[in-house]
């Protein structure tokens, strides 16, 4: 028998160290906690998706061999496809793939649906990453000015454009923008997609327009937001006021003090678009003809290629969740009454 | 009723003691016009201040006590509209554009506000608010300014100030963040420190401990203090000179000690006799004085107390006494006042 230390309470606290500080932490606690409640959000849309594709009227094999095909070439190809087994069944051996990371072969090109998702994923990602930063990048500027002189010239106007924006639909602003910009003017291309292999200049002219389309109502909602909330601290809250007697100057007391404040509220909203966001998608990408997940959806319900289908939509379900996970954690990093937590 | 109609009720500004006052408010009217709707917030408002004294500003909720003194920060929404003066260091307050408000702002005049909590700015830490106001006016470096923050959360005597520096407001307590407030509202030496009900959201230790603090920083600093307050026992025990408020005007004026011996105004009279003698808690608001507030957007002709004076007689009605010095440093507003001395309860109805 060997003898052994006494562990000290002290000893044993500071023993596992870095990750029991890890793991104790708020932000890692919030994100495992978070992180477990999504998983029966995604398995109810995964199951509720495959649901609803078994009763949609039409299948593969039928598109796909025409309609003078005998009842038994069908038969033969809903055998090839593994759409002869019972759904349970059929479900359960897609749910064990997924969780592999194999979402199983598209039904109608027999191609791996994983590797194909993962450069339209590459698509929709950099449009709607572009529509952020172009929506963001502007309503930020346009609302604290608006804010700085509330129901001045700019503030109207502003208000005005913002909300005509908001009452268009953005596949009426793609129209319109195709229209003047790639018709009239053949400035940008009208539809395809060059990617940023090929030059980061063309892969920026060929995604503009999509990307001011789902930005513009963007933009004119968080310019109404943010302009609003602005306002509203300014005129409401009592630290503007202490700020306001401290004597420093009105930029100052819009920059430093409302700003700060409204952010919070801005972010909340950015993180909730991101997950509605992907409907928008869906119809931009369809009319530019960028080979997205959108696109991929509507193809793939067209062709009735349900395991597509069924891929793209967890796909969505996915990064809905994950939108919001990263939205909270956002919250948790900058926010001191939530980062130091709440007496 | 109009502004020109009240101000036949201009009065003269009572003055204390022989030297030239810190801040002379002299007739001072705010009203707000907002949709058809005009509240006369405050109707002729006159008082001094002298350096280094405490002046207790008290009366009901709504008498105008908040206004008036925003109105000397410039501190009123645009809706405001100002009339009258005040004359602060040779200067005109409210003839003073917005910039050049901005100069007196937090520099010599400073204010304190009620709720600790909601006036300061919840995602900003301790420090940078207060090194804020410190370099607001002048040029201080960064350092200075730290240095300066230190010396003033020492000076309000908040604990461990080298870690509370770097805290945000909601990881002190109340107390703590009032005393947060006062270091703000000091970083640049005021003449004159305005404290809003400082210590209305405060419990009763915390509240006697801020104004132990005021009352001390008043005497090392000279600083002269106007008290905004609710509570009587608080303008009594502090306050040198104590002004009654009632409907945006001063109905009684007084040093301290005299006010409270020597109560004339009814409506004073109905202040301390609303006073539960023994068992009144320290912290209470406003005793409660039956009849409704004035209505300030019509207010009567005569005496505007008068409806809720029992000692009101047809003249009350008529028209409105004068605010004036009857006895040497007293000044009251009434036609018929209380006797020395008389029974507490006859004030109000
Ligand atoms: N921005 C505003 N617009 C219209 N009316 C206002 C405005 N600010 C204050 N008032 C009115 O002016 C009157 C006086 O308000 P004030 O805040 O000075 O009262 P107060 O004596 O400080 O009361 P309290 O003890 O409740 O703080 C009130 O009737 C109030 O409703
Ligand atoms: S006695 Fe007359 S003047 Fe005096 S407070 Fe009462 S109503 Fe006003
Ligand atoms: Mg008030």
């Amino acid at each position: 028998m060997t003898t052994t230390e006494p562990v000290t309470d002290d000893a044993r606290e500071a023993a596992p160290g870095a990750v029991a500080r890890l793991v104790h932490s708020p932000s890692v606690r919030l994100i495992a906690r978070r992180l477990v409640a999504a998983v029966p959000i995604v398995l109810g849309v995964s199951i509720l998706t495959f649901i609803v594709l078994s009763l949609i009227p039409g299948d593969a094999a039928q598109l796909l061999l025409g309609p003078e095909a005998t009842p038994e070439q069908i038969a033969a190809m809903h055998r090839q496809m593994g759409l002869d087994q019972p759904p349970v069944q059929r479900y359960l051996g897609w749910l064990g793939g997924a969780l592999t990371g194999d979402l199983g072969n598209s039904l109608v090109s027999g191609q791996p649906v994983t590797g194909e998702l993962g450069s339209r994923l590459a698509v929709t990602g950099e449009l709607v990453g572009l529509a952020f930063v172009l929506s963001l990048g502007l309503a930020i500027p346009v609302a604290l000015l608006a804010a700085y002189k509330p129901n001045r010239l700019f503030d109207r106007v502003s208000m005005l454009v913002s909300i005509t924006g908001l009452a268009v639909a953005n596949y009426v602003i793609a129209l319109l923008l195709v229209l003047v910009f790639a018709v009239q003017f053949a400035f940008f291309p009208a539809i395809g997609f060059v990617p940023i292999g090929q030059g980061i200049g063309e892969n920026l002219r060929s995604m503009l327009l999509p990307a001011v389309s789902i930005a513009f109502p963007l933009f004119c909602f968080y310019t109404r937001f943010l302009r609003g909330d602005l306002v509203d601290q300014l005129r409401g809250e009592d630290y503007i006021v202490t700020a306001r007697a401290k004597g420093i100057g009105p930029g100052q007391v819009l920059l430093r003090h409302a700003f700060r404040n409204s952010s919070f509220g801005l972010l909340t909203v950015v993180g909730l678009n991101l997950g509605t966001l992907i409907g928008a998608t869906v119809i931009i990408e369809q009319i530019f003809a960028l080979p997205g997940i959108g696109q991929l959806l509507l193809q793939a319900i067209n062709t009735r290629d349900f395991v597509v289908v069924q891929a793209c939509v967890v796909v969505f379900a996915v990064v809905a969740v994950l939108a919001n996970l990263v939205t909270d954690l956002l919250y948790a990093v900058l926010d001191p009454r939530i980062r130091y937590g709440n007496r | 009723m109009s502004i020109e109609e009240v101000s036949e009720l201009a009065s003269p500004a009572p003055v204390y003691g022989g030297a030239e006052p810190l801040l002379e408010v002299s007739d001072l009217r705010v009203r707000f016009d907002a949709k058809g709707r005009r509240v006369n917030a405050v109707n002729g408002l006159s008082y001094h201040v002298h350096a280094g004294r405490m002046l207790a500003i008290i009366g009901e909720s709504g008498s105008g006590k908040s206004v008036s003194s925003r109105a000397l920060m410039g501190l009123l929404p645009p809706t405001a509209r100002i009339s009258g003066s005040a004359r602060f260091l040779g200067t005109d307050l409210l003839s003073l554009s917005e910039r050049e408000m901005r100069r007196h702002r937090g520099a010599d005049l400073a204010m304190v506000f009620q709720d600790p909590t909601r006036s300061l700015n919840p995602t900003m830490r301790i420090g940078t608010q207060i090194t804020e106001a410190v370099r607001a006016h002048g040029d201080v470096d960064k350092r200075a300014a730290f240095d300066r923050a230190m010396e003033l959360l020492q000076l309000v005597r908040l604990p461990a100030p080298e870690r509370r520096f770097y805290e945000y407001p909601h990881q002190l307590s109340g107390g703590m963040r009032q005393r947060v407030m006062i270091a703000i509202a000091l970083a640049a030496d005021p003449k004159l420190l305005i404290a809003d009900e400082a210590t209305t959201a405060l419990d009763v230790t915390t509240q006697a401990q801020v104004m132990e603090l005021l009352l001390e920083l008043q005497e090392r600093l000279g600083t002269a203090i106007i008290m905004i307050s609710h509570d009587l026992g608080l303008a009594a025990s502090y306050a040198h000179d104590v002004i009654v408020m009632y409907a945006g005007r001063a109905v009684e004026y007084a040093p301290a000690s005299t006010l409270f011996s020597h109560v004339r105004m009814p409506y004073t009279r109905a202040l301390l006799g609303a006073i539960p003698r023994l068992e009144r808690t320290p912290h209470s608001l406003l005793p409660v004085t039956p009849g409704q507030p004035p209505d300030l957007t019509a207010l009567p002709p005569g005496c505007p107390f008068a409806p809720r004076c029992s000692r009101a007689q047809d003249d009350c009605h008529a028209e409105p006494p004068p605010f004036a010095e009857h006895e040497p440093g007293h000044w009251w507003a009434c036609w018929h006042p209380c006797e020395v001395g008389g029974p507490a309860e006859e004030g109000g109805r």
